[in-house]
């Protein structure tokens, strides 16, 4: 039978260290997904989740048995995360995005179809989405891939985060501003000219 | 009209309760200029984001290879020894105390009672004789009940009466047992002073003895009979009004027989 979570931990602390592996198993996907939506670089994310097994087989002894393995283990992850963001920008990582401008409207096209002009505006919309990303805070950041991205709660990303969920929430707030900004001229104009009958 | 703000828009995007969605909602199918600033901010969050690699099973396997060497393994915890000497110690003095506790409690239960039982005999008398009492009451309450129900239902249309021989007969047997204890109670109660007691456990001897000393087969014109003559429904409610004031009797005793033990 499947050992719980619980069990595999009371294991690892009565010295079973390999039980350790399967909760790496059972959990290092998913915390990898995570890092790298996150991070959005396959190398920093397998660094975070390295980190954060390492980090939390050392504290394993100050786990609460009544909590969720989980989360805790997530909340690891969200610190490792947001460490290496700090570190990147601290280090003075080169975006891989150049500035662009808002008002361009060579780039305003229409959103379905395919062929050329879909490919162009696809690359266009990742070229923006990225740069957004790295203006984003770290907090910013965060919050945004876990409530966008991975579904959480406002409780879950405040609770990730260390702060209010009102904190949380204007975090995702700021976030989607930022996106907003700078993906919504590539629809703005072909919306508004593809809906002349909209009600008032 | 009260437009959505930039924030209300991003709440209702990722709102998860029903409520608030439907407020917006509302909002939005009245409102183009809401529509279109709700419409850009899904837009804008629709935009594909990269999706991580995924890895081959065994990855968390993998990943626990590659970090596990440096760790060392929680120190085992020691298995708990029950026979090892602290725990013999407390085990001994555990059923010690338990000993000391059942000896004190005997010896101070045996120290009260007999205090009290000695103290006061009158009391423990008064209990037994009540206690004896209400069951013969009880029984002769339920001997005048069948009593009354049998002349009363068999009563048929002619005006005739036609008794169960087998009701009878229990009726019989019961009167010839509650008999020898009925003139018992009342010889050893007839010089005390408890005339309502005396009267009814005089009036209730000779009910039994009519019942009890009937031809063989009592028939329902007997019953009739003895239940008229004999005036068995006074008699019934005599017997009630003793057993109520029985029990209360026995209350008193049994609290004052406590008081005395404390």
């Amino acid at each position: 039978m499947e050992k719980n979570d619980q069990a595999l931990i009371r294991a690892v602390l009565a010295g079973n260290k390999d039980a350790y592996g399967d909760l790496a198993e059972r959990h290092g996907e998913t915390m990898f997904r995570v890092a790298y939506r996150i991070t959005e670089s396959e190398s920093d994310a397998e660094e975070i989740v390295q980190e954060t097994f390492l980090r939390s087989y050392r504290s394993l002894g100050e786990f609460d048995a009544r909590s969720d393995f989980r989360t805790w283990i997530y909340r690891i992850a969200v610190n490792c995360a947001l460490q290496l963001l700090a570190k990147r920008k601290k280090e003075g990582a080169v975006p891989i995005t150049e500035e662009f401008d808002d008002e361009v409207s060579g780039i305003q096209l229409a959103q379905g179809g395919a062929g050329p002009e879909r490919l162009l505006l696809d690359k266009e919309i990742e070229h923006r989405r990225r740069a957004a990303m790295e203006k984003m805070t770290e907090d910013e950041r965060v919050a945004f891939v876990l409530r966008h991205l991975e579904g959480r709660s406002i409780e879950e990303i405040a609770a990730a985060l260390g702060v209010t969920p009102n904190n949380a929430k204007q975090a995702v707030f700021r976030a989607v501003q930022k996106m907003r900004r700078a993906l919504a001229p590539l629809w703005r104009a072909p919306l508004l000219g593809s809906r002349p009958g909209m009600k008032s | 009209m009260k437009h959505l703000t930039e924030e209300q828009l991003v709440e209702h995007y990722f709102a998860d309760d029903a409520e608030s969605r439907i407020a917006a909602e509302t909002h939005l199918r009245i409102c183009r200029r809401c529509e279109q600033a709700y419409q850009e901010v899904s837009n804008v969050l629709a935009a594909p984001a990269p999706h991580p690699p995924v890895h081959m099973p065994g990855f968390g396997r993998q990943l626990w290879k590659s970090i596990q060497s440096p760790l060392p393994a929680y120190p085992a915890k020691p298995r708990p020894t029950w026979f090892s000497l602290p725990r013999l110690v407390v085990a001994g003095a555990c059923l010690v105390s338990l000993v000391a506790a059942f000896v004190g409690g005997s010896h101070w239960q045996r120290s009260r009672k007999v205090p009290m039982e000695a103290a006061n005999p009158a009391l423990a008398k008064q209990r037994v004789v009540l206690f004896i009492l209400d069951d013969h009451l009880d029984r002769s309450e339920r001997l005048l009940v069948e009593l009354s129900h049998t002349a009363g239902d068999k009563r048929v249309p002619n005006g005739s009466l036609q008794a169960d021989s087998l009701q009878a007969d229990s009726l019989q047997a019961e009167a010839r047992q509650l008999l020898p204890d009925n003139r018992l109670y009342r010889q050893a109660l007839a010089s005390g002073d408890d005339p309502m007691m005396s009267a009814t456990l005089d009036h209730l001897e000779r009910v039994l003895l009519e019942v009890a000393n009937s031809p063989d087969k009592l028939n329902a014109a007997d019953i009739a009979r003895i239940e008229r003559e004999m005036k068995t429904d006074t008699l019934l409610f005599q017997v009630r009004v003793l057993r109520a004031r029985n029990s209360s009797q026995e209350t008193k005793v049994e609290s004052l027989s406590k008081g005395a033990s404390i």
